[in-house]
């Protein structure tokens, strides 16, 4: 009797684990890099890709652990679009100073947008400057995490940068990473 | 022998002669001299216009986190007034969220807007919308600088220059009633006044008068030292004479109220109306009341005799005495007089927009930046990266707890003290500086200069460096047991936990949560003390520490400022953005001096750092900085780190969230113990200024190859949220073996059936 009584106990644990078990796979924090690459963009000038109004999607602010998002795929808001906008036209005109206080100003509104540190590097590689180049590239590329076409154009930019400061061999290195393929 | 008489008379005669040509041809020469000093010194100094410096501008855009008030707020300090916007720019019109607003014509960094009419809904959080005046859509908009101070950068004194338009003519007319009644009857010295202000000295057996015109006072202030002697005087009254040969009495008198020395704030001198308005004040001369004006003009006789901060009431009776003055010399009516002699001071209270701590920043980062032969230009505009919503927010939470803490305290008398930064790490902007508890009292400035062991603010660079080798990870094993030390000098250390409890074996995570000292050092000693000090001068440490294992808790010393770099390096993924205060120079015609660009250099592994944030964040969850999210909105992830010196005689909190990082420290001047951890003292400042600038959780994007795993906060034991009830989100490499809990283990590789397999097992056999 007490044992038939334990064996039920047992099965009814077994009953309850198995659920739980499978619940925590549900719940289970997922690798980012088991996602699926980005699905690629079309963008006739990156990185200003034609993008929808509203900011990204960040993850909610759910508690940790952070599931990383899926695939991600960074915009520019409205706001910083039209920042970024100005800045080109700066650019044209040859006012590059301008055109740097009009980037920092989108940056301070989407610190962690690889496509602004793009943008900016981008300037950078124009002012001759290829030190700070190369950290606005290494900076957009760990940003660019999980979206393959903003780290194609980051690791442009960081193979450019590296180029422009005679470092070849290092140049060569980043656009052998396998993101580099999924440029458009 | 008679002859030799007329001889030797002549001889003397000669020689009394020659003696005389040379004493009037030195004099001569000594006036030509002063004279050239006047007129070259006087001419230069006149003219000469400081650099305006401006805090960064406020961007309006659909998002923003600016409310209805805020922005009414933040109209009201930049003089908008409410009314008609079709009048004119500078004004206003507020319905509920919905504003229209004609913005004045600025000239910022990187453009010149023209006036310009704008609508702009705000609604409780944030800004949804603006228009153009025609309607269309306006993606984003910003509202003019605010002018924050004026300085001179090359010898750091900041003034407010007036120009004689500038000046009130009560001002001008009461200033000479009171100092120099006789100012535009005499020629720079007034004989008159030296021997009325005699007579006064010897009825009153003291020197009570100085008879000295206000010639004689400017040429003191801009010329001469102090010292009172007969050649002194005598170099005074020459040049007080040719200085009236040369510039109109408008001129002078000008020059003198821009130069008259009305207080001291700290180690810095506060010279001229412009400045004392702004300092006693914190408003423009114009807008000055008479009792105002009164007090100012009363201050001249005793800067610090009637100090109205610290001798109030000499303050207010000096005052009455000055308003009387006027009303006897006709300027104003004696009910005037009688009405603003029963007012009180007026004086501004700490916080109103006056931020002597930042600018003695900014004034360092100009001298760092910038040729000191381009700061010399006249009329240079400062485009700086202060916040002032932040900085009064930074000013008033500093304020509000030491008071708390002080009255809580058991040490009489004494008055703790505290220093804020707040920057944006993304950009390396210092966007608030506070140097101490009142902006006014004596200028010593902590945020800057005030170098103090940092404590526990350290283990973050030790567990850094730990995860840099690749040997550690969040769920590793840390022996916290006791350990000793022989040291280089012969002597032993001991280290013990501040608890002075010993927790055995402790997974890393929970030993920096819970800022286990032992496990810390045998941490730091395991890993080598140069690979420790290595990542402290990669994360922005200017000098590398000394060797010594006592680094591992803590005993360097650094000042506020230079743990915010290390910190900013932390918070922005391992990337390290030079500080900056100053954004850019422009010169007078608006050209730039040499723009000091956003600087950003990979500093540590972007993985590791994300392995240490998230760990940081736990030190907020569960950890010693628990308190803090108490005073955070609900769901806010911080991450960050308390510390404490040894005898608490240093409280700090270092810590960031996903827009802003601030660093407090508390402690006392004399550097006696305060009783307070991190927590007790740094922390709840840091909480309420993170709190009131509206900072975004800190969600760092992850990086290739680093995957979330559910681990045990006690154990260690890879375990899943539903299994144990301290199970802890952690960041480690991808892939990483961790140990399981019986009964939960849970890895992401592993398939369902795998776990109920193995669990099957562990049942059956």
């Amino acid at each position: 009797m007490v044992q038939q009584d334990h064996s039920l106990k047992r099965l009814v644990t077994a009953f309850t684990a198995a659920a739980l078990l499978s619940a925590c796979s549900l719940l289970a924090p997922h690798s980012s890099t088991s996602q699926p690459p980005t699905p690629q963009m079309s963008s006739p000038q990156p990185p200003m890709s034609p993008a929808p109004p509203q900011s990204p999607p960040l993850s909610p602010s759910a508690p940790a652990p952070h599931a990383p998002s899926p695939a991600r795929e960074n915009h520019l808001s409205a706001a910083t679009r039209s920042l970024v906008t100005q800045a080109r036209t700066q650019v044209a005109h040859g006012d590059l100073p301008a055109a740097s206080s009009t980037l920092d100003r989108a940056l301070r509104i989407e610190p962690s947008n690889p496509l602004l540190w793009i943008e900016l590097g981008r300037l950078r590689l124009a002012e001759s400057d290829a030190h700070q180049a190369e950290g606005c590239g290494r900076k957009a590329l760990a940003l660019a995490s999980g979206d393959r076409l903003a780290q194609a154009q980051a690791g442009r930019l960081l193979a450019d940068a590296l180029r422009a400061q005679g470092r070849n061999q290092e140049a060569r290195e980043v656009e052998s990473q396998p993101f580099m393929n999924s440029s458009p | 022998m008679a002859r030799s008489k007329p001889h030797r008379l002549r001889k003397l005669l000669a020689v009394v002669g020659i003696a005389l040509i040379v004493l009037i041809a030195f004099t001569g020469a000594w006036i030509v001299y002063l004279d050239r000093v006047v007129t070259r010194d006087f001419q230069g100094r006149l003219w000469s216009v400081p650099a305006r410096v401006y805090a960064q501008p406020l961007d309006l855009y659909a998002g923003a986190p600016v409310t209805a008030d805020d922005l009414e707020e933040e109209l009201h300090r930049l003089h908008y007034r409410s009314g008609d916007p079709a009048a004119g720019p500078g004004v206003y019109r507020r319905h509920g969220g919905d504003f229209e607003l004609h913005a004045r014509r600025v000239r910022f960094v990187d453009e010149l807007r023209e006036p310009e009419l704008v609508s702009i809904r705000a609604g409780s959080d944030s800004i949804i919308g603006l228009r153009h005046a025609d309607g269309t859509e306006l993606p984003i908009f910003r509202l003019d600088p605010l002018l924050v101070g004026n300085v001179f950068p090359v010898h750091g004194e900041d003034r407010i220059v007036l120009s004689p338009g500038d000046v009130p003519p009560l001002l001008r007319l009461g200033v000479k009633a009171v100092e120099d009644r006789r100012f535009d009857e005499h020629h720079g010295v007034d004989p008159y006044g030296i021997l009325r202000a005699l007579w006064a000295d010897l009825r009153a057996g003291r020197v009570i008068q100085g008879g000295s015109t206000l010639t004689q006072q400017l040429v003191k202030n801009y010329f001469l030292s102090d010292e009172q002697t007969i050649s002194r005087k005598a170099t005074e009254a020459v040049m007080a004479l040719r200085l009236e040969a040369h510039f109109s009495k408008d001129d002078i008198l000008v020059a003198y109220l821009n130069e008259v020395y009305l207080g001291q704030d700290g180690s810095r001198a506060i010279h001229g109306f412009g400045l004392g308005s702004e300092y006693f004040f914190a408003k423009p001369l114009a807008e000055l009341d008479v009792g105002e004006l009164a007090l100012l003009i009363g201050l001249v006789k005793g800067p610090s005799y009637y100090d109205p901060r610290k001798h109030a009431d000499r303050a207010r009776a000096r005052r009455n005495v000055v308003l009387q003055e006027l009303a006897d010399a006709r300027l104003i009516d004696a009910a005037a007089a009688k009405r603003a002699a029963a007012e009180p001071l007026g004086l501004r209270p700490p916080g109103g927009g006056y931020v002597p701590a930042y600018l003695d920043l900014v004034r360092r980062h100009l001298k760092r930046d910038y040729a000191e032969a381009d700061l010399a230009a006249a009329g240079l505009t400062v485009y700086t990266t202060l916040n002032p919503r932040a900085q009064a927010a930074a000013e008033q939470s500093l304020a509000r707890h030491l008071s708390h803490l002080d009255a809580a305290s058991r040490a009489r008398g004494a008055h703790l003290e505290g220093a804020v930064i707040v920057a944006d790490p993304n950009s390396g902007d210092v966007v608030a500086v506070v140097g101490g508890r009142s902006v006014d009292a004596e200028g010593f400035d902590r945020a800057l200069d005030a170098r103090r062991p940092i404590g526990s603010l350290v283990k973050p660079a030790v567990y850094l460096a730990a995860l840099e080798t690749g040997r550690y990870n969040a769920a590793t094993m840390l022996d916290d047991a006791p350990i000793t030390l022989k040291l280089s000098d012969g002597s032993t250390w001991a280290p013990q936990n501040y608890t002075h409890e010993i927790y055995g074996r402790v997974p890393m995570v929970r030993a920096l949560a819970e800022s286990m000292n032992l496990a810390t050092v045998r941490l730091g000693l395991d890993v080598g003390l140069p690979r420790v000090a290595d990542t402290l001068v990669s994360l922005g440490l200017e000098t590398r520490p000394t060797l010594n294992p006592s680094l591992l808790l803590g005993t360097v010393e650094m000042t506020p400022l230079e743990v915010v770099q290390v910190y900013t390096t932390l918070a922005n993924g391992g990337f390290r953005a030079r500080l900056r205060a100053v954004q850019a120079v422009l010169d007078e015609q608006g050209r730039p001096l040499k723009s000091f660009k956003v600087q950003v250099e990979a500093a540590a592994a972007p993985a590791a750092v994300y392995q240490l944030d998230r760990m940081l964040t736990l030190v907020t969850a569960r950890g010693t900085g628990r308190g803090a999210s108490a005073r955070l909105p609900p769901g806010t992830i911080v991450a960050g780190k308390t510390g404490t010196s040894s005898d608490t005689r240093d409280s700090w909190f270092a810590g960031f969230t996903g827009t802003y990082l601030a660093v407090v420290w508390v402690g006392y001047d004399d550097n006696r113990a305060t009783g307070l951890t991190g927590a007790a003292g740094a922390m709840p400042v840091w909480a309420d200024v993170i709190a009131s600038v509206k900072s975004a959780s800190y969600q760092p994007v992850p990086p290739e190859l680093v995957e979330d795993r559910w681990i045990g906060f006690g154990d260690g034991l890879e375990t899943t949220a539903a299994c144990s009830a301290d199970a802890v989100a952690v960041a480690v490499p991808t892939g990483t073996p961790l140990p399981g809990k019986p009964g939960c283990g849970s890895s992401p590789t592993d398939t369902l059936t795998d776990k109920i397999k193995a669990w099957f097992n562990k049942t059956i056999h």
